[in-house]
């Protein structure tokens, strides 16, 4: 299975400043990645509060919106484009091209990824779709939507291209010794996402090829013609429509858990780190990961609940929705069994981990009440699915990311985030999206009160217009504690950088065996040897608690990959690293 | 067709990096001249060509899930009444029997080179990839013929599918095309991969074509 990959990287050395942008070196791709996130999450961010804005104060006069005289569409635009940027650029490309190009290959021991040139194509091709959603909001309605699902294809091109690298090199460029036992369970997640991926993106760019031929052809895939016309029309015309929604869908429900996937590999990964202890049930963690995988796959027929289609099979979806539930409460034993009894250390990675956990319970049993299949369409598309989906999704992901990024800045870029703002601004968004979304939840079930039409009104002034205020408040505190965040990180990135030591946190994965930042080609030329598991903590040894996954350089018998042997024996921390 | 070919150029230029493309560009515009010669020194130790094959089984996964979308929404739209059956023109039908020949040519090609007839091997190579050209000038020409007895991409749903089908396998076709002649001219002193080796990933995807079309043939004709 493995194979000796050679040790000189492909790809072009990183010659000058200018040459940055086009060099095809992993690392460097996947910090642009992150840089592509970092600016999509904020412009999304401003659109959010402008929608808030909108809704508490309807006459306020807003940047951008009058411009265009303030019509509906414009709301509708600007919640397309609020939704595509977080979705595609932050949600999707983040966790899984940004921390999976830099770290994976570092991981499991590669010089780089398998196709460099096709990961920098990749990464163009993001970019490029990330211009084209944002343009589109700014054309007139028709051809903003044509431009925006072209740019949508793009994405799911370079979405193809970046899942292909990814699964490629974890098959095939681990290094020796490297098994998949020990594989850490970041380079499970963001392995199983990428043939996830691999399977899903390709019906979307199918379904976006129709839909620009309707658009561009004068095709009628989705639509009857003009001149067709019989009593029957209606019905026909709305079978059509579901076809696309079906389309879609079947790409939509597994584009959660793509989204999510790399989040549940860092965020065990994180819990284990700081807790010292192995991660508990790994073997069944993998499992439950490959299991969301494979259900998030074939659960496209659920969510026809909620656009009122007839599903085929609703006992069968609502099974499978619900049997979800099982590799989740898996990943949650598993995270509490790992906390359970340890000496937690609370860095501020560690709390944006607690803080993914507590947002997935909390989303989690919101969302058992979307799993019933006689939840009406008007519940499912108000504030209670907006809450929801929000909560479980795009701010419980937004935690991983961040605990990932306080946790792997050090490595790279060789100087660390500051704890104490960051535990600032840890806590004040954890309260912040606690009160942004929980309310969402009572609105969407005061909306569903049946109650005769003036009482409706009378209860709306009461209680509505009060929670929508506090919501509203709430986004503005968040965002701007997302200050805190930005002059933390813009800080010590102009910071001096210190000589810091190659494995702060005392990790056992095969990165912190590297300078920080890593040099191109990673290990150079020699290609490190891996004779442990990827959660080695607790061991017994006299001055580290951990072993390192390529512990013994000195040659002395490699250890079980259990980890949980008493007997183990370890080195000094910095014994393998030494050069 | 100005709308999807943009799209899935993408996708032919996953296929064509994912057949090979991971190299760096070579450093000298080589010809097909000087190619006889690499293949008398001893061959460069392959170090990991099975980073090819894995990308292209993964890619025709990806490329299957594709089409599949692509052939569930036919399938769909053929029951509803707008639906005017479209006979599929002349031309099609001679342009399955060239593709099908080119499979057999490219089989005999890797045969020839098995046994150390690497000249051969070219000419049985170059023969597939003008077959190849052939398929794809001839699906060119079904369109003119389809366009003559007036079906054009927006007449009715049936001609629509006819002409997306086509002009998405020969989009992916053309990424094969690609391939053979990376095969052809490429100077593998300088890859890491052989030639052997690049033939043989390129002969899978090729045939992986080449059922393709045979299944949405069978596709477009079952819509009659």
């Amino acid at each position: 299975m493995v194979d000796q990959h050679s040790s000189a990287p492909e790809g072009r050395q990183p010659t000058s400043s200018r040459g940055n942008l086009f060099q095809t070196g992993h690392k460097a791709i996947g910090l642009q990645y992150l840089w592509l996130a970092l600016f999509s999450v904020f412009l999304g961010m401003i659109m959010s509060l402008v929608m808030r804005i909108q809704l508490v104060w309807p006459g306020a006069h807003l940047p951008m919106l009058p411009s265009f005289g303030n019509s509906p569409e414009r709301y509708a635009a600007l919640t397309l484009l609020h939704g595509s940027l977080m979705m595609l650029m932050v949600l999707t490309a983040a966790p899984q091209a940004g921390f999976g190009n830099y770290l994976l290959p570092i991981q499991i021991g590669a010089a780089d990824m398998a196709f460099p040139i096709l990961n920098l194509l990749a990464l163009w091709t993001t970019a490029a779709s990330l211009v084209g959603v944002t343009t589109a909001f700014f054309l007139a309605p028709q051809a903003g939507v044509t431009l925006w699902i072209a740019s949508v294809a793009l994405f799911c091109a370079a979405a193809l291209a970046n899942a292909l690298n990814i699964s490629v090199t974890t098959i095939d460029l681990r290094t020796k010794g490297m098994t998949l036992p020990r594989l850490p369970l970041t380079v499970w997640a963001w392995f199983i996402n990428a043939l996830l991926s691999l399977l899903i993106f390709s019906i979307l760019l199918a379904a976006c090829v129709y839909l620009l031929a309707d658009r561009v052809l004068g095709t009628h895939f989705f639509s009857l013609p003009a001149m067709f016309s019989t009593a029957s029309r209606n019905s026909q015309a709305v079978a059509l429509s579901a076809l696309w929604q079906r389309l879609f869908w079947f790409f939509a429900q597994a584009q959660v858990y793509v989204a999510i996937l790399p989040c549940y590999g860092i965020v065990t990964h994180l819990i284990s780190t700081f807790s010292r202890k192995p991660v508990w049930a790994q073997r069944a963690v993998v499992l439950a990961l490959c299991a969301v995988g494979l259900v998030g796959f074939c659960i496209w027929g659920q969510h026809t609940f909620a656009s009122g289609l007839d599903p085929y099979s609703p006992l069968v979806f609502g099974l499978l929705a619900s049997s979800l539930g099982l590799p989740a409460s898996i990943l949650l034993l598993s995270w509490f069994g790992t906390l359970w009894n340890a000496k937690v250390q609370l860095t501020t990675a560690m709390l944006f981990a607690l803080g993914f956990v507590s947002l997935f319970l909390a989303g989690g049993l919101s969302g058992l009440f979307l799993a019933r299949n006689d939840l009406t369409a008007t519940a499912a598309s108000d504030d209670f699915i907006t809450g929801h989906f929000h909560l479980v999704m795009g701010i419980a992901a937004t935690f991983a990311m961040l605990g990932a990024l306080f946790f792997w800045f050090p490595k790279m870029f060789g100087r660390s985030l500051d704890e104490r703002l960051g535990k600032i601004h840890f806590w004040i968004t954890f309260v912040g999206v606690y009160c942004m979304f929980m309310p969402m939840h009572w609105l969407g079930l005061i909306a569903n009160l049946h109650l005769p039409p003036e009482a409706a009104l009378t209860v709306a002034a009461a209680a509505v217009w009060p929670i929508r205020s506090l919501v509203t408040s709430a986004t503005l505190v968040t965002i701007t504690a997302q200050g805190i965040f930005l002059v933390n990180f813009v800080a010590s990135l102009l910071k001096r950088s210190e000589a810091m030591e190659k494995n702060p946190w005392r990790a056992t994965t095969l990165e912190w065996s590297l300078p920080s930042p890593p040099p191109f080609g990673n290990f150079a030329a020699r290609p490190p040897v891996v004779y442990r598991g990827a959660y080695e903590f607790g061991v017994s040894c006299s001055e580290a608690d951990f072993a390192l996954q390529s512990g013994p350089a000195d040659g002395t018998p490699p250890a079980m990959s259990g980890g949980t042997e008493p007997g183990l024996k370890c080195l000094p921390p910095q014994a393998a690293g030494t050069t | 067709m100005p709308g999807t070919p943009v799209v899935d150029d993408i996708e032919l230029i996953i296929e064509d990096i994912g057949g090979g493309g991971g190299n760096p560009p070579p450093q000298t515009g080589d010809g097909g001249g000087g190619d006889g010669e690499p293949n008398k020194r001893r061959k460069p130790t392959p170090t990991s060509p099975r980073r090819y094959q894995t990308a292209i089984v993964l890619a025709m996964l990806s490329i299957v899930m594709f089409f599949m979308a692509l052939a569930v929404t036919f399938l769909v739209r053929k029951t509803s009444s707008d639906w005017v059956p479209v006979h599929l023109p002349f031309m099609v039908w001679v342009n399955t029997i060239v593709l099908l020949a080119s499979s057999g040519t490219m089989e005999l090609a890797r045969r020839k080179e098995l046994a150390g007839d690497l000249k051969g091997f070219r000419t049985l190579w170059q023969v597939t990839t003008g077959l190849g050209v052939l398929f794809l000038i001839g699906q060119v020409m079904a369109w003119r013929q389809l366009v003559e007895q007036g079906f054009y991409v927006s007449t009715n749903p049936a001609s629509s599918f006819f002409y997306i089908f086509t002009a998405a396998h020969g989009v992916h076709l053309l990424g094969g095309v690609g391939a053979l002649c990376y095969v052809l001219f490429r100077n593998f002193q300088k890859t890491k991969l052989t030639q052997s080796v690049a033939a043989e990933i390129t002969s899978h995807y090729w045939h992986f074509m080449d059922g393709l079309w045979l299944f949405l043939l069978a596709l477009l004709y079952s819509g009659k």
